[in-house]
């Protein structure tokens, strides 16, 4: 095996793994909030379980497989060499340490205040840390990200940089921004109050830096599902990209609308005033047109596909397609949880609906639509699609890998759609258990068991997927296909002679971004900083004991 | 390179930059101006007004009049949990808190905190903050004792947290109440999930190993019965009344007949490790 495959395979068993092990922990919280009895259940062990589900799916499965993917696309869509491998290695080290770190804090029933932290909450030191060496550790990929796009483009001077690298570079830039909020949040109150240096905290300060962070992270993890939409399902579906030109302006609009927005998740907070949450929430609206023009342009490329195989009419391209292709399936389903996730995310950002269904189930299931659907069955298609890549070695059944992507579809919708219904309902969330003998909250009961139910299917999904990517790696090691061509990502119909530098590079979208962020955070940011004299709420300890 | 793209980089910065600032001019002016006024009309609010509001320097929204009272808050309890005393708490005089635990406490709640008798409640594995929360309330009158009000009077507020910092490091550990082996099942549902039939938040949620209830909560496992009955009946009636947001007063008077005693018990019978046992 090459040193670049060791290098991605080290980083996806990192986050396959931590993604396994937290669909288990998943659907025991299902279970402990049903009315049906199960073991176990403490309030204290269901929020030790929430933090380490969340922190694994948020931070491990993300970060790991964002920065292999990153790793593999940048030798694949460049043609050279990743520069640098040595410091990707200690990356990959530092994170895996801060993952492990964290991973002990939580276990040890010290770091029970969710994967969003939640001051005046504050955990075992070791928590923090270990989070801090995870994204630490995702900064070098990052620098290494616009490190190898830089070489390239000096050696190729006047020629587009290929779309999944632009693509890739441009989740880099994201997550250097992204990082920023989150950093100040723990380097300077989070952290000293959970070192017992600082006693009280500013609490709607913390949740201003947080804000600047939680929405854009978000985008982060969605990323890797972009690229692959825009140069990998085309391919797959046997046509060609409809343009390339719309890819790269979706990339860019998703880190200059993705960051300044995080206002919409702090509605109904009382520290910022309502203008600036209005200013926020205009601009979050914006976000939905880089996913407007990638839903268009890949449906678009899709069309081209169906009718190169002969589907004719209006829609008979639709069943023309090969979707017995993994990459072509997954992409069908996650359009559909991207319509369903997408919908419930307008409601959430809207300034007058947010007040119906803030803090209720609605959210939950938003996110796990958005995210652990239409996000996460890209990553299996984008495993399945570079797994013979990396490992040398021909997949085992494609008739698994469909069926474990029908399992994870039908789940992911079994599951969240009863949590929307049940948010309207005013089913709150962030809590232990439900009292099914108080009348109202017995009719909730049946929904949550049917939410269960979809649970169930998504960790039956969960397993196959790794038994599909370890019985490649087992049952074909005696018969390994040395000779498989370089990895083909998919070309535009147009395919880009030369792009405006603007389309090409970072350089005017940072500075822009630098405008918005001053726009939207800087007077917020700096009233409760240094203006404001806000009363301080006073550190708690949940790895203390109270 | 050729002049064709430097024109075309230069026309992507202008256009791109337009748009950009269109749009936050845009939502600027419909959230710090127009929406203010609009809303603000209608909830009486001067325009001057109503934009400051929208702009967070002054407090409230646009859209609505503040809720306003003539009458002072009586606060329950005057302790104000500033960094000056919980720095206080967490660095005491430990000599000093010494001193005066073994010549003024220690006659009825013993040199070790473990109380001499059973209306005295033990002191030891008891948190600094509350302790020091109630020498602060019967100081000021917000808990009404009269031995403890003459006791106090002398003592100033570094005194009380040196004090209380001194009882609180007495103990090595406190044990979690769920330890125990046996016990009333329905007592345990109570202290472990309340009942929401009957409005009761659990027990534990506040007094528990790793709850989130305020600071000053005060550890129950392993405190004398009598006196934890004795707190019960008092919060019930409303003889004690220092309870922040009337929380205890709540929780107590909905509480049925023989539930005070079986609690009072079942924490109470929650051994605690104390250092000098």
């Amino acid at each position: 095996m090459k040193s670049l495959e060791r290098l991605t395979l080290a980083h996806f068993w990192v986050a396959f793994a931590a993604f396994a092990i937290a669909c288990f922990f998943g659907v025991w919280q299902m279970w402990a909030r049903s009315p049906l009895p199960a073991p176990f259940v403490t309030p204290d062990h269901y929020f030790l379980s929430v933090t380490g589900h969340g922190v694994a799916m948020a931070f491990v499965l993300t970060t790991f497989f964002v920065m292999g993917f990153g790793y593999f696309v940048a030798e694949a869509a460049l043609e050279r060499p990743l520069p640098g491998k040595f410091f990707a290695w200690i990356g990959y080290a530092l994170a895996l340490i801060g993952a492990g770190l964290a991973t002990v804090a939580i276990w040890a029933g010290r770091a029970s205040v969710l994967y969003t932290f939640y001051p005046p909450l504050t955990a075992s030191p070791l928590f923090y840390i270990g989070l801090v060496l995870v994204v630490v550790g995702s900064w070098v990929w990052g620098v290494l990200m616009l490190v190898a796009t830089g070489q390239w483009k000096r050696a190729n001077p006047g020629r587009p940089v290929p779309l999944a690298m632009f693509g890739t570079a441009a989740n880099a830039v994201l997550w250097l921004w992204t990082t920023v909020g989150v950093a100040v949040e723990i380097l300077f109150i989070v952290l000293p109050a959970s070192l017992g240096w600082i006693h009280t905290v500013d609490v709607g300060l913390t949740r201003t830096l947080f804000s600047w962070t939680l929405h854009p992270i978000v985008y982060f993890w969605l990323f890797p599902a972009y690229i692959a939409f825009y140069t990998m399902a085309p391919h797959a579906a046997g046509g060609r990209l409809y343009s390339d030109t719309l890819g790269r302006l979706s990339f860019i609009l998703l880190i200059i609308y993705s960051v300044p927005v995080g206002f919409h998740h702090l509605l109904m907070d009382p520290q910022e005033s309502t203008g600036f949450k209005f200013l926020q929430m205009f601009l979050t609206l914006l976000v939905t047109i880089p996913t407007f023009l990638t839903v268009f342009t890949i449906a678009a490329s899709f069309e081209i596909a169906g009718r190169l195989r002969g589907g004719r009419g209006l829609f008979g391209w639709i069943p023309a397609l090969p979707w017995e292709r993994p990459m072509v399936l997954a992409t069908g389903f996650s359009f559909v949880m991207l319509f369903f996730g997408g919908g419930g995310g307008l409601v959430n950002m809207a300034y007058g609906l947010n007040a119906l269904v803030h803090n209720t189930s609605w959210v939950t299931a938003h996110f796990h639509l958005i995210f652990g659907g239409a996000v996460v069955i890209m990553y299996f298609a984008i495993a399945y699609e570079i797994w013979p890549k990396l490992t040398d070695r021909e997949p085992i059944s494609a008739r698994l890998q469909r069926r474990q992507l029908w399992l994870w579809f039908l789940g992911m919708m079994v599951m969240s759609l009863p949590w929307h219904w049940l948010g309207l309902q005013g089913q709150w969330r962030r809590v232990a258990q439900f009292d099914y003998s108080n009348p109202i909250i017995a009719g909730w009961g049946p929904w949550v068991v049917v939410s269960l139910t979809g649970g169930l299917l998504l960790l039956a999904s969960a397993l196959l997927f790794i038994w599909n990517l370890i019985s490649v790696r087992s049952s074909f090691r005696s018969h390994p296909v040395s000779t498989l061509a370089p990895y083909r990502f998919a070309l535009a119909v147009h395919p880009p002679a030369r792009v405006p530098e603007a389309l090409n590079g970072f350089g005017l979208w940072n500075a822009l971004l630098v405008f918005l962020m001053a726009a939207t955070y800087g007077w917020p940011i700096a009233q409760q900083a240094f203006f404001l004299d806000a009363p301080h709420a006073v550190v708690h300890r949940v790895d203390r004991g109270g | 390179m050729t002049q064709e793209p430097h024109a075309s980089g230069r026309s992507w910065s202008t256009w791109a930059s337009f748009v950009v600032v269109f749009f936050v001019a845009a939502a600027a002016l419909l959230g710090f101006v127009v929406l203010p006024i609009v809303q603000g009309q209608s909830a009486g609010l001067s325009a001057f007004a109503a934009i400051c509001r929208s702009l967070g320097l002054q407090a409230g929204s646009p859209a609505a009049r503040q809720p306003s009272s003539e009458t002072a808050a009586q606060p329950v309890s005057m302790v104000a949990w500033t960094p000056q005393v919980i720095e206080r708490l967490h660095h005491p005089n430990a000599e000093r808190g010494k001193d005066i635990a073994g010549s003024i406490c220690a006659s009825c709640h013993g040199e070790n905190g473990v109380s001499l008798g059973p209306q005295f409640p033990h002191m030891s594995g008891q948190s600094a903050f509350a302790i020091y929360k109630q020498l602060h309330d019967f100081k000021n009158g917000a808990r009404v004792n009269e031995i403890m009000a003459a006791i106090v009077q002398d003592l100033d507020d570094e005194q009380m947290a040196d004090v209380a910092a001194h009882f609180s490091a007495l103990t090595k550990g406190a044990l979690d109440p769920r330890t125990i082996s046996s016990g009333d099942p329905d007592i345990v549902r109570l202290v472990e999930y309340g009942n929401s039939a009957r409005g009761i938040p659990s027990c534990a949620s506040c007094h528990g190993a790793h709850a989130g209830g305020p600071i000053e909560t005060p550890t129950l496992a392993g405190q004398r019965q009598e006196y934890l009955l004795a707190q019960l009946d008092a919060f019930a009636s409303g003889t004690r009344h220092n309870d922040i947001f009337n929380r205890m007063r709540g929780i107590a008077a909905k509480l049925q007949p023989g539930e005070m005693e079986k609690l009072a018990e079942y924490y109470s019978a929650v051994r605690l490790f104390r250092s000098q046992d």
